[in-house]
């Protein structure tokens, strides 16, 4: 058995922050299915916030009142009020470890214009900020390799609850085979999110619900699983992001008819209204047949910036386009459509990062969340773009510390070994015995299809009942497949077995917890209720795992703070 | 119909690797890792291979396609079928092969542990907010930072296919991210380091690294920039160094390279065995009649490239 | 067809039969290469090692001298060729590196435009339509039966980006001209690698080793010699051919031949005149097998 004072599992921005925390006193096994400069971190692109008025006056405040208003409400004001506090002190924290960012003529770290930011307050590094902060926090890892072991291409598969304290979880090391348990006196999970479960996604295909999975298995209920955003610009028919960052430096939206369609939408904030506005308006131009050619893409449309300026801010969108799809941006239109982004759900935890099982906030001992596998929940129904890295940021730190105190203040619990890697071999053995005829590509590609079809940026009860019921039967279809690699090495065949039982179920929950939603908010939006409900529905929801393969859903209540909910328009 | 060669080799089932065709049609606009995802997904389960991101910001799906390093998700498959329909793939070179295209990377994170890869702003406590870096300071990091550890560069450089000590270009390329980062405090401690055996003068030029980069940081341009650092700080005592000041000496008094002083001056006139190397080459070529003309004769006009070097003050 | 020759270092030094050769080829076949007296060294990618800018203005220098003369520039080295082409493309494109440039050479009378003169390899100019027409006439001992490998020198070929020359990782120029010549091409894959002579001189081990392998490679593939468009690859292939042999403890004996002596000797030259015997590895295989036609 491996023995760690803290076990942390994923290794992206919250899971490194966390693990810098942790060691400073204690020794960490920092776990990743990838590598950590791999992580999905690294595909962010436009920026960080921060009110640091870097280029014009920007406070707190109006970060909060954004970041609230953005999220329709449902966020929980008081963990928005000290994450917007933190955001400048975690920045200034990240450029003194060496994180590159792109500078004002003075030296400042420049800021940008962002969707549904009333102030110019992303700092960026061009169109690479979540690479340029996740190759610093690795730095940093790296840097303290002594008390900070790193688990590259380990694959976390249960986490150990007992007596309601956490000690550990069970892992395989990818390269073996090999099933261990990491004995550990705190767990953080930093496992980011699962927009793998849609067809059309910006998502690695790393991005696979295992971690959130692992925790649901264990009892812990899922918050807010229905709201996952659809961002405005991903590249048609791939999903690949091009960042917002295109219309922060004023990229235009057009649709078939060539007409900047935002001023339909909303008047003000044209293209850099929040995402789930552009991606509505967008989808409505397409479901209308304005979309370019009838088709189903709307152009992101940057020639008039000027191959300068793209060439100094958004150098890898010109990159992606000209590999991808052969479009050079500097002399045409880029096809997008909206894509599968951002998970606003995930494991319910405090403002300290501390993962709690109930509307009353009862901790799970020893259980720490952090970054988009969490709900916190700062985003509400709809978070705003840059918002994610500060996210992971700020919550990283906050779960990282509240494991080192935990962690310092317990003793090293007890795990029964041999009982817990039975567990997870006999999964292995179960699926090496299947001797079904199903395909898992076609299952895998049925679950994406319909889920972007029925549960995508428009749902209804007709098509939220149709995906759940397809749901259900792939998972039956599931345990009938066909397996290919019996081996122990390198199996990665195994894993995306594993990995797509996680999503089959996560894709049951995002759709059951929707179902259950009558109303439109932020990035869930129902056709058959357009409107938002406070009166029955300003309330997060949990879904809970019940007897058998059931869920159980309750209700959780949004604390509000400094604003009472409003009319939202931009 | 296309055909992918794919090198496998599954170490649990037989020792020795061999190469598989598939067949494929191609989907219109299919990356290279498209088309290899298809193969796993429809044809055969167990072909082993790692992949993440499919939008080149990972850097997990390096491979090998007819021969040269590239991202997998990157380019068009299409592109890369020769005339046949046929495009061979295999894992990256320099590394060694674990199962199918997955290689042991371990060597390779362990050189960019080698460089210090951390920021080492000096004692003094942080400001309170950011340090400043005017954004021509910034330019002089940029591309560097856009590495993604594909290992791209690494399979494909040259000085590692004889020289497994050689640091590589991904972590020098690292490494220049830092000696010419304007935070960074510790310049002259890192450029000697780097000019030890194993460092910045054993890149042979190359330039296979350039070609195989799927990003900016293009290493082989960063090497030269710690090179020039390096000069600058002081750090002459290696061949490289004396190989680079003797040449330039050279070419300023005469216009032209002095091949009879620049192998002497590169060893130093102190450097016995290092002299002593350099008799049997010398010898042969004495004795065909190749050695260059003793008198050493300057070009034409030789006083307007030594104004030049005035003028720059070199 | 008129050129300003850039000649480089090591032709007048350690290869001199790469000017012997150059000079009687270009006759044979017509073409006027007049000869830049007064161009600096190319900097070999080591002054710019020292300073980048300085090895761009002596390169720009020489480009203007030829512009002056209003011609095409002709190098018969691949780093040469490489290293000229870089500063051209370091310049073009940028109106403010060009106009420093061009201030720094101003004071001695030059000035670099950087669309005048085109920088060509000599295999540019023989594997164009002109230089295959003008050798399908001048040939006049087509090299029938002589297995020639390739050796293109790095810099010629990358970074591509910098260099224009052919595609890097399949280039045609040399082959296309021994077919031209009657011999027969024998691709291998090292045939676009490094000889390994810039770091011969910090790791010889490895320079050494990074020769031989390509020498094997040649060998392996049923070649009866090398041909390099570049002189530095030629003394680490040749000159280094018997350290190479002891430390791999092989025997190649694979003759290497400067390309403008394969050229001359399709257009009738002799081995003698060309100065083959002034090579470390004996050409003796090369004058059997053209002997026995």
């Amino acid at each position: 058995m491996i023995e760690h004072d803290v076990v942390i599992v994923g290794a992206g921005l919250a899971g490194m922050r966390a693990a810098l925390e942790v060691c400073r006193d204690l020794d960490v096994a920092l776990l990743t299915k990838v590598y950590p400069s791999r992580s999905h971190s690294g595909a962010a692109q436009g920026g960080i916030a921060a009110s640091l008025a870097n280029s014009e006056d920007d406070s707190w405040e109006e970060h909060m009142f954004d970041t609230v208003k953005g999220g329709d409400y449902l966020s929980d004001q008081d963990a928005v009020e000290e994450y917007v506090k933190s955001a400048s002190r975690v920045i200034y924290e990240l450029e003194h470890m060496g994180c590159v960012f792109s500078r004002t003529p003075d030296g400042r770290i420049a800021q940008r214009s962002f969707g549904g930011h009333s102030r110019p307050r992303a700092c960026f590094s061009a169109d690479r900020t979540g690479h340029a902060i996740l190759h610093a926090l690795h730095e940093q890892v790296m840097k303290n390799s002594r008390s900070i072991k790193v688990y590259s291409e380990w694959f976390m598969h249960s986490l150990i609850i007992e007596d309601g304290q956490c000690r550990g979880v069970v892992v395989s090391d990818v390269r073996t085979g090999a099933v261990e348990v990491i004995q550990a006196k705190a767990v953080v999970f930093a496992t980011g999110g699962y927009g793998r479960a849609f067809q059309i996604t910006t998502n690695a295909f790393a991005s696979t619900a295992d971690g959130v999975l692992a925790a649901f298995n264990s009892g812990i209920p899922l918050e807010d699983a229905e709201f996952v955003q659809f961002h405005p610009s991903g590249l048609y028919r791939q999903g690949i992001l091009f960042s917002e960052a295109a219309r922060g430096e004023g990229g235009y939206l057009l649709n078939g008819l060539g007409k900047r369609f935002m001023e339909k939408y909303a008047p003000e904030r044209m293209e850099l209204a929040p995402r789930d506005i552009v991606a509505r308006a967008e989808q409505s131009e397409i479901d209308a047949g304005r979309g370019v050619n009838g088709e189903d893409f709307i152009h992101l449309d940057l020639r008039h910036l000027g191959e300068a300026r793209i060439m100094e801010r958004l150098p890898q969108i010109r990159q992606l386009g000209i590999d991808f799809i052969s479009v050079d941006c500097v002399k045409e239109p880029l096809p997008i459509q909206p894509t599968a982004h951002y998970s606003m759900g995930g494991i319910p935890t405090d403002k300290f990062g501390a993962v709690v099982m109930d509307a009353e906030g009862t901790r799970v001992n020893g259980f720490f969340a952090a970054g988009e596998c969490a709900c916190v929940s700062v985003h509400g129904a709809n978070r705003l773009g840059t918002n994610s890295l500060l996210d992971a940021v700020v919550f990283g730190e906050r779960a990282g510390r509240s494991a080192l105190e935990y962690a310092k203040s317990v003793a090293s619990p007890s795990v029964n070994e041999s009982r817990e890697k039975t567990r997870v071999l006999s999964q292995f053995e179960e699926i090496f015995q299947r001797e079904g005829s199903e395909s898992y590509n076609d299952i895998r590609n049925e679950m994406k299809v319909v889920m972007t079809a029925k549960c995508g940026v428009f749902r209804d009860a007709e098509s939220l009942a149709q995906c759940i019921e397809k749901i259900k039967a792939l998972q039956v279809r599931y345990k009938k497949g066909k397996v290919t690699d019996k081996g122990r090495l390198f199996n990665t065949e195994l894993y995306e077995i594993i990995e797509l039982g996680n999503m089959l179920k996560m894709a049951e929950i995002i759709s059951t917890a929707a179902l259950a939603r009558k109303e439109s908010r932020g990035g869930h939006f129902r056709s058959d209720f357009p409107k938002r409900n406070d009166v029955d529905f300003l309330h997060h929801s949990l879904v809970y795992p019940s007897d058998g393969d059931g869920l159980e859903l309750k209700t959780k209540p949004v604390v509000i703070t400094r604003h009472q909910p409003a009319e939202r328009t931009y | 119909m296309a055909t992918f060669r794919i090198k496998r080799y599954n170490p649990e089932k037989q020792p020795e690797a061999y190469y598989e065709d598939f067949d494929l049609d191609i989907p219109s606009g299919a990356t290279l890792l498209d088309c290899i995802n298809l193969i796993k997904w429809t044809k055969d389960g167990s072909l082993s291979y790692r992949m993440s991101c499919r939008s080149a910001i990972c850097g997990s799906c390096g491979m090998k396609a007819n021969g040269h390093a590239l991202l997998a998700c990157q380019r068009q498959a299409s592109s890369l079928l020769d005339k046949d329909g046929t495009v061979t793939i295999e894992p990256l070179g320099n590394m060694k092969p674990i199962k199918d295209l997955v290689v042991d990377f371990k060597p390779f994170w362990e050189k960019i542990d080698r460089i210090k890869p951390y920021l080492q702003p000096g004692e003094e406590p942080p400001p309170e907010k950011e340090r400043t870096q005017s954004p021509e300071q910034f330019r002089l990091i940029d591309d560097t930072s856009t590495c993604i550890m594909c290992g791209n560069c690494y399979s494909d450089c040259n000085t590692l296919e004889v020289d497994g000590n050689f640091l590589g270009p991904a972590a020098l390329a690292k490494a220049q991210r830092f000696v010419s980062d304007s935070r960074d405090q510790n310049t002259h401690e890192r450029v000697r380091e780097l000019s030890k055996p194993g460092g910045i003068w054993d890149c042979t030029h190359c330039a296979e690294c350039v070609e195989r980069c799927p990003k900016p940081a293009r290493p082989f341009y960063r090497i030269k920039e710690i090179m020039t650092v390096a000069l600058e700080e002081g750090v002459h005592n290696n061949n490289g160094a004396r190989h680079a000041l003797s040449f330039t000496r050279s070419v300023k008094a005469s216009g032209r390279l002095n091949e009879n002083q620049l192998p002497v001056e590169s060893m130093g006139y102190f450097n016995i065995k290092g002299l002593l190397e350099l008799v049997p080459v010398g010898l042969r070529m004495l004795l065909k009649g190749k050695i260059p003309p003793i008198i050493h004769k300057s070009i034409d006009d030789v006083k307007d490239v030594k104004r030049i070097f005035k003028d720059l003050k070199q | 067809m008129k050129f300003a020759l850039f000649t480089g270092c090591v032709a007048h030094g350690a290869t001199r039969e790469l000017m012997v050769s150059t000079k009687l080829a270009a006759e044979t076949l017509g073409i006027d290469f007049v000869e830049m007296k007064s161009a600096a060294c190319c900097g070999a990618g080591v002054v710019s090692e020292k300073s980048p800018l300085l090895a761009d203005a002596l390169n720009a220098r020489t480009i203007a001298l030829a512009e002056a003369q209003g011609l095409d520039l002709v190098t018969i080295c691949s780093t040469c060729q490489g290293q000229l082409k870089k500063t051209e493309c370091h310049i073009n494109g940028d109106e403010e590196y060009k106009k420093k440039i061009n201030h720094l050479l101003s004071d001695g009378g030059h000035q670099y435009d950087g669309h005048k003169s085109r920088i060509k390899h000599f295999s540019n100019i023989l594997a164009s339509p002109e230089g295959m027409q003008l050798l399908k006439e001048k040939v006049t001992r087509p090299l029938k039966g002589l297995k020639c490998a390739a050796f293109y020198g790095c810099y010629v070929l990358r970074p591509s980006e910098l260099s224009e020359f052919d595609d890097p990782d399949n280039p045609t120029a040399l082959e296309d001209i021994f077919t031209a010549l009657g011999a027969t091409p024998v691709y291998y894959p090292s045939r676009t690698k490094c000889c390994g002579f810039p770091i011969v001189m910090m790791n010889k081990k490895a320079s050494l080793e990074m020769a031989g392998n390509a020498l094997l490679d040649a060998v392996e593939s049923g070649a009866d010699c090398v041909v390099t468009g570049c002189p530095l690859c030629h003394l680490n292939l040749d000159s280094y051919q018997p350290e190479i042999d002891k430390l791999l403890k092989k025997k190649y004996a694979i003759p290497v031949l400067h390309l403008p002596q394969l050229v001359a000797l399709a257009l009738g030259h002799t081995p003698k005149e060309l100065e083959m015997d002034k090579h470390i590895v004996s050409t003796a295989k090369v004058n059997h097998i053209l002997a026995s036609q």
